[in-house]
């Protein structure tokens, strides 16, 4: 655990010492987000080759940067490129990132995820909310459990999902009326992947409550539950689960759609900056 | 996962070493197809200790080794002895044969495994054809960085058993007057069994047998492009409400009793291959 922490430290010094403005909103940027990239004002992109201890993401569809900047007039650090359980790395170095940018003091999170809708009403290129979520990923976060992660500023055993904003979510369907674009609520099943889901599974998600399925987030969430980050999570349906005719998947099909959401997931972020403008 | 290109092709060297054979067919014979392998013309045995990177199995009724030659003129490669994740192998190790038989050039892949009933329309002794797959064993073989040369980072897993080879086997045995049934397997990562409390969520979310194996090969399967056929010998019956304590003996006695019936299935099956 000192090990962990000594990381969190190391490399929070190193992005503080390049970039010196405190930011208030972090944001992790999924599948699907490159106009939100495009958005922001940058002041520094930092590879995450070169922030001590942070691993590379490996997965299709995602750079590996951290931006250092503005976003609508607001100091925010907004990753480029997550990482996933899938890609082997463990729990820790999967949620490094979050615990930096808590040490380097942001209050709000706003992450995005592209994600099988399971629900039979949710089409291609719609927004889900994530209210509340289910967790299929087997894998548990040791440091979660640590006291000292907080630095006594956490909301301890909180459960995560409730670090999920409600007044977020109701911003963030004003948005989708006042746009005049399909905005869900729903239940994020995260499983571990990386093979999509067979008909089978898909049933089971649903039976049990899922709207959505993906495969990462969850770890993000818990995390910043953990320090008391309140939080707006969006999941972009990039393809319709519908078991009795399940169509193939592929990862490049799964991008192309997620990027025709990005103008929408734009504005909802757009508006949850200026929210938390409001609240300071 | 990128360790695994060189593993394959070091264990790829000395099979080829022994058996210079074209493999069409590899077939993991688990429990209730143990037999099979006295219908092959064997050209070539050898031990998993002499494979590298091959893991060793210590389940119960299992042996070691892998035997390729012809069934039915039809050139194949088995592995007597399968490994399971409650033996403790990492998934990668227990999938790496998997992996091989694509090397060798296989691609079909023929699984068997013995489970435990849970649609109340199945008895012991019956033979259930996979149709899908739920993984509930908490890992998956493809987790860490993929390799591009071994199949993409995302599969798709709308069909992991090939549904022609289904209809094929289903005509066969009623044919042959052979009771199959077609359903979902779930597997779970074991060892012990399953409580009363576990047969009755799983048969909820939609399983009809549940097994400790098969689910991570096939998935490997998928990933490497192979088409897939599977067979569940039932051999105990999981009535929540009736539970019965599992007698090991008496599993292995129906598995026995299953084995021809499977054995002349998977015959069936194969001899459209050619």
């Amino acid at each position: 655990m000192i090990d962990f922490l000594d990381q969190i430290e190391t490399a929070s010094s190193y992005i503080k010492e390049r970039w010196d403005r405190p930011p208030r909103v972090g944001i992790v940027l999924g599948t699907g987000s490159g106009q939100i990239a495009d958005s922001l004002q940058i002041d520094l992109k930092i590879d995450y080759g070169s922030i001590p201890f942070f691993p590379r993401s490996t997965a299709i569809g995602h750079q590996g940067e951290l931006v250092c900047g503005s976003f609508s007039g607001q100091a925010v650090l907004a990753m480029q490129g997550r990482f996933h359980l899938y890609e082997g790395y463990p729990y820790e170095q999967v949620t490094l990132p979050i615990h930096v940018m808590a040490k380097l003091g942001i209050q709000r999170l706003m992450v995005s995820n592209a994600a099988g809708g399971v629900n039979p009403r949710f089409r291609k290129g719609e927004i889900m909310l994530i209210e509340s979520h289910l967790d299929f990923m087997w894998k548990t976060a040791p440091s979660l459990f640590a006291p000292d992660m907080t630095h006594g500023t956490g909301r301890g055993q909180r459960c995560a999902d409730s670090s999920i904003d409600p007044p977020l979510i109701r911003l963030a369907e004003e948005v989708a009326r006042k746009g005049n674009f399909v905005l869900h609520r729903g239940v994020y099943a995260g499983v571990l992947g990386p093979n999509y889901e067979t008909r089978a599974e898909y049933r089971m998600l649903r039976n049990l409550g899922a709207d959505a399925v993906g495969m990462s987030t969850l770890p993000e969430l818990a995390v910043a539950c953990k320090y008391g980050i309140d939080v707006l999570a969006c999941s972009i349906i990039t393809n319709e689960a519908n078991p009795d005719e399940l169509e193939p998947t592929t990862g490049e099909e799964v991008v192309e759609v997620a990027e025709v959401a990005a103008g929408n997931l734009l504005e909802i972020f757009r508006e949850g900056m200026n929210a938390s403008h409001a609240t300071q | 996962m990128l360790h695994l290109f060189d593993q394959i092709n070091e264990a790829v060297d000395v099979i080829r070493q022994h058996w210079k054979g074209q493999a069409k067919v590899g077939i993991i014979l688990g429990t209730g197809l143990g037999s099979l392998v006295k219908q092959i013309d064997v050209e070539a045995t050898i031990d998993y200790k002499d494979i590298p990177h091959f893991p060793t199995s210590t389940a119960t009724s299992h042996a070691g080794r892998l035997v390729c030659g012809k069934l039915n003129g039809l050139s194949v490669m088995a592995m007597e002895g399968r490994m399971h994740m409650y033996e403790g192998y990492p998934l990668q190790a227990i999938t790496l044969p998997v992996r091989v038989f694509k090397a060798m050039g296989c691609d079909l892949l023929v699984v068997s495994n013995a489970c435990g009933g849970l649609n109340p329309y199945y008895k012991e002794g019956d033979i259930m054809l996979i149709d899908d797959q739920i993984n509930l064993m908490g890992d998956n073989p493809l987790i860490g960085i993929n390799d591009d040369r071994l199949g993409p980072r995302f599969p798709d897993m709308s069909e992991p058993y090939t549904q022609d080879l289904i209809e094929r086997a289903l005509r066969i045995a009623r044919r042959d007057d052979i009771i199959a049934h077609r359903g979902v397997f779930v597997a779970v990562a074991g060892p012990n069994l399953e409580t009363r409390a576990e047969y009755r969520f799983l048969r909820m979310i939609g399983a009809d047998v549940v097994g400790m194996s098969t689910v991570p090969e096939v998935i490997v399967a998928v990933h490497s492009g192979m088409r897939v056929i599977g067979f569940s010998i039932i051999t105990d019956i999981c009535f929540p409400d009736a539970l019965k304590p599992a007698n090991v003996a008496e599993i292995i006695r129906i598995a026995n009793e299953a084995e021809p019936k499977l054995t002349q299935l998977v015959i069936g099956v194969l001899a459209d291959e050619k």
